[in-house]
């Protein structure tokens, strides 16, 4: 089953007078509990591609269906909606909230859910053990390695139970010992928790825990696909 | 729930930028904190104490015949029972007061010589008012009812000073009564005061029923009544137009008997309007079997109908004797009437009724009250009398309701063009009487409201720049927390929130260095005589009144202006793409 699909999807930007076409016509499936790798140069569309499959971004034509619901029709809240339930973030930069401590960065998305307190802690809890972070769950940000926070991130992109997980660049800003447990650790939950894993990078050395990689280069799908 | 933490924990998050904007917030509180209770205690000084004591918060005012100087009317517990049961009035005094001339020791000054009903008794608030306001220095209230000491003034001292007088010493003192005659009296200086307000600096106090006495007023008369309303910014306008409504004059009626050759028969004594108008209709309706109108419609004029005059034995030009029991005294009055006219036929107002020019009437009416019908006779109705119910004369003439001095100023020209033949009464507010100085309270009003606009406007521009300044730091913030999947709405409420906290903090320091600053200002001494603001100031020094509503009211205006200053910045980081947002630093 596939969980994204999408068809021509172009988006362009504008840069002063003139448009600079971003992706320029892709088509694109995935398939539900895949883990899947998109690579390509820098400029080339890969983080573009990602924010518009993960709701970020607006594509300019196209259409883009994410769990069988096509989102380019959908308004803010709608959208906003998508990213809160269906899909998790983890960012090249880990974006944790700095004033909030681990545990509370990991609950966040299931208290902007609604979800009673005492139930968040737990599901929050879980993760942190999940991703071997149980002692630091009282500690902020700051006070933790870039490994520790990305596992942080990967804790809080999971723990709505989404469909899909995003990566942009995850390991970009780590060293390789460091990158290589992240990616062993996205790995494991997505065996784990069978959720479908997007990862963007341009680092050779992650290609090899991707089951699948998409190729992309001035905005268009290059090579499709490629197994792992 | 989750705002709130995120919005406490960001504000700890720039803490130097914070508690600087929060203390200059604070500081623009505490300026408010004080000048709005500086402002309301400005307020309670000139509604309950200059006010209260100079015209009172309500007044009604007697001229007898429109004389502006005759203030007398002549049925006191009438126009008590007509304030009576008004729950908002806190107290009604007699306000009899007169300008005169004191001779001190080798000199001379114009005093304002005011009765105070001292037998009255004060409520414990009304004694501390009395004794904030004015303090003895020497003797003591008491003294001014003493049997023993002759005419027993309290006086300022100030004015003491001046006519170089002391305590127990003789000030004479010219001064005109009700009825413009110059009279003489002795005043001893029983008491010596201190006040801080520059308006009582000339007043000397005198017990009320002495100084009613040297005027000329007997007991059952008042000079005019001064009222101290609940909440009187609020309330003045609603008493006065209520007592004025309960002031409705009737028909001024005397019941009598008449004595002619004939003999004695009953009779109602009626006053008619002598205005042109009036006289007009009168000759329209009458038709005189005997005697004219030209010698009717003269100040002594007096219409007999045709059937009591046969009965009585007199005719135009005829004398006869009328007789009526007194209200407030025990033997009858007697007075002669010269018959002007008699009627024999036309619209007449009643069978038994000699009707008087209302001039020659009130003559008679007002210097010697009437008794009513007595027991078991009819009440005499004017409006019975079909066209003579708007010609006869009524109990005394109240005067419309005015709301702002020009108008007021407007009615008592109009009273002195009018030369009204009844007393006319006036219920009037401080609104009309005071305006001027209550002009003083508003002015000093705007100063303090221009002053704090000000002071917002700077306040509010560090509000919106630190908001502007922590948006662009944590643009790339925001731009995660809606990739999470927080909506618009929390992140503009997020910032809001941030702003709100701050200015109630902010403004609860505020509000407490409000009062430590007002504490330490109050303990300063000013000397009230030589400044022209003394009558701001209660014992020599500042006096701040906060209230409760002032201050919360000063608090929620400003958490107001912030968090309205806040929404435009807040909700432009709210609009802001996710993608853009995530892309800030990138």
């Amino acid at each position: 089953m596939n969980i994204i699909e999408i068809r021509d999807l172009k988006k362009d930007y504008p840069l002063g007078d003139t448009i600079v076409p971003a992706l320029r016509g892709v088509d694109l499936t995935v398939a539900a509990g895949d883990f899947m790798s998109i690579i390509g140069p820098s400029g080339s569309g890969k983080t573009t591609l990602l924010n518009v499959i993960g709701c970020i971004d607006l594509a300019t034509a196209g259409s883009v269906k994410v769990g069988g619901r096509e989102i380019t029709a959908l308004d803010d809240r709608q959208i906003t909606d998508i990213r809160l339930n269906k899909i998790g973030f983890i960012f090249q930069t880990f974006n944790l909230i700095p004033v909030l401590d681990v545990i509370e960065n990991v609950e966040f998305p299931l208290l902007l859910m609604k979800r009673p307190a005492a139930e968040a802690r737990r599901r929050a809890d879980k993760l942190i053990e999940e991703v071997g972070l149980k002692e630091y769950a009282a500690h902020r940000p700051s006070e933790l390695s870039g490994g520790q926070r990305q596992r942080v991130a990967i804790a809080r992109a999971l723990v709505t139970n989404p469909d899909i997980i995003l990566a942009d660049e995850p390991t970009a800003n780590l060293d390789s010992v460091t990158g290589a447990s992240i990616l062993e650790l996205m790995r494991r939950m997505n065996e784990i928790e069978k959720t479908t894993f997007i990862f963007s990078t341009h680092d050779a050395n992650v290609l090899k825990y991707a089951r699948r990689i998409v190729r992309i280069k001035d905005g268009l799908i290059e090579k499709e696909p490629v197994a792992a | 729930m989750l705002l709130i933490k995120l919005s406490l924990r960001n504000l700890l998050r720039q803490k130097r930028r914070n508690i600087l904007l929060g203390s200059a917030m604070a500081i623009g509180v505490c300026i408010l904190v004080v000048a709005n209770s500086f402002s309301h205690g400005i307020s309670d000084i000139m509604f309950n104490k200059v006010m209260n004591y100079v015209t009172g918060h309500v007044a009604i005012r007697f001229n007898e015949r429109g004389g502006v100087m005759r203030e007398i009317f002549r049925d006191r517990a009438r126009v008590f029972a007509a304030v009576k049961n008004e729950p908002l009035i806190e107290s009604a005094d007699e306000a009899v007061g007169m300008f005169a001339r004191a001779i001190g020791n080798g000199r001379s000054d114009n005093i304002i010589l005011v009765g105070v009903d001292t037998r009255k008794g004060l409520s414990e608030k009304g004694r501390k008012e009395v004794e904030e306001s004015f303090r003895l220095i020497e003797g003591t209230w008491k003294d001014m009812e003493s049997p023993a000491i002759e005419n027993p003034v309290i006086i300022s001292e100030e004015k003491a000073r001046y006519l170089n007088v002391k305590k127990n010493d003789i000030v004479r003192v010219r001064f005109r009564n009700m009825f413009g005659q110059d009279q003489a009296e002795r005043l001893t200086i029983a008491g010596i005061m201190k006040n801080d307000n520059i308006f009582m600096q000339p007043v000397v106090f005198l017990e009320l029923s002495r100084e009613k006495k040297m005027l000329g007023y007997r007991s059952y008369e008042t000079g005019s009544l001064k009222l101290k309303i609940k909440d009187p910014q609020k309330n003045a306008f609603a008493v006065a137009d209520r007592i004025h409504e309960k002031l409705r004059p009737g028909t001024a009626v005397i019941y009598a008997s008449a004595a002619g050759r004939s003999g004695r028969r009953p009779a109602i004594l009626l006053g008619f309007k002598s205005d042109d108008q009036s006289k007009k209709q009168i000759a329209g309706l009458l038709k005189l079997s005997s005697g004219s109108f030209e010698k009717t419609f003269r100040k002594d004029g007096v219409i007999v109908p045709a059937g009591l005059a046969r009965e009585l034995g007199v005719t135009a030009g005829s004398e006869m004797t009328v007789r009526y029991d007194r209200k407030f005294e025990k033997t009858p009055r007697e007075a002669v009437l010269h018959v002007s006219a008699v009627c024999a036929a036309g619209d007449y107002p009643g069978r038994d009724v000699i009707l008087l020019s209302d001039s020659g009437f009130y003559d008679l009416y007002y210097f010697d009250l009437p008794a009513g019908p007595g027991p078991g006779a009819e009440a005499y109705s004017a409006a019975a009398a079909g066209a003579w119910s708007g010609l006869v004369a009524p109990e005394w003439v109240l005067l419309k309701r005015t709301f702002n001095t020009e108008d007021y100023t407007k009615k008592y020209q109009e009273i002195a063009r009018n030369k009204w033949k009844g007393t006319t009464i006036d219920v009037s507010t401080m609104y009309e009487t005071a305006s001027d100085i209550l002009k003083l309270e508003s002015v000093l009003n705007i100063i303090t409201i221009s002053a704090v606009l000000v002071l917002f406007f700077i306040i509010l521009l560090g509000v919106v720049n630190t908001l502007r300044m922590t948006i662009r730091e944590r643009t790339r913030e925001i731009g995660t927390v809606r990739a999470i999947g927080m909506q618009r709405s929390d992140v503009r409420d997020m910032f809001i929130l941030e702003t709100f906290f701050l200015t109630l903090f902010s403004s609860a320091a505020g509000s407490l260095l409000g009062f430590i600053a007002m504490r330490l200002l109050s303990l300063i001494t000013f000397h009230p005589q030589d400044n022209p603001l003394g009558m701001l100031l209660v014992n020599g020094h500042l006096y701040f009144l906060p209230t409760f509503p002032g201050i919360a009211g000063s608090v929620l205006l400003i958490i107001a202006i912030a968090v309205v200053t806040a929404w435009f910045p807040a909700r432009r980081a709210a609009n802001l793409s996710p993608a853009q947002a995530l892309g800030h630093f990138s």
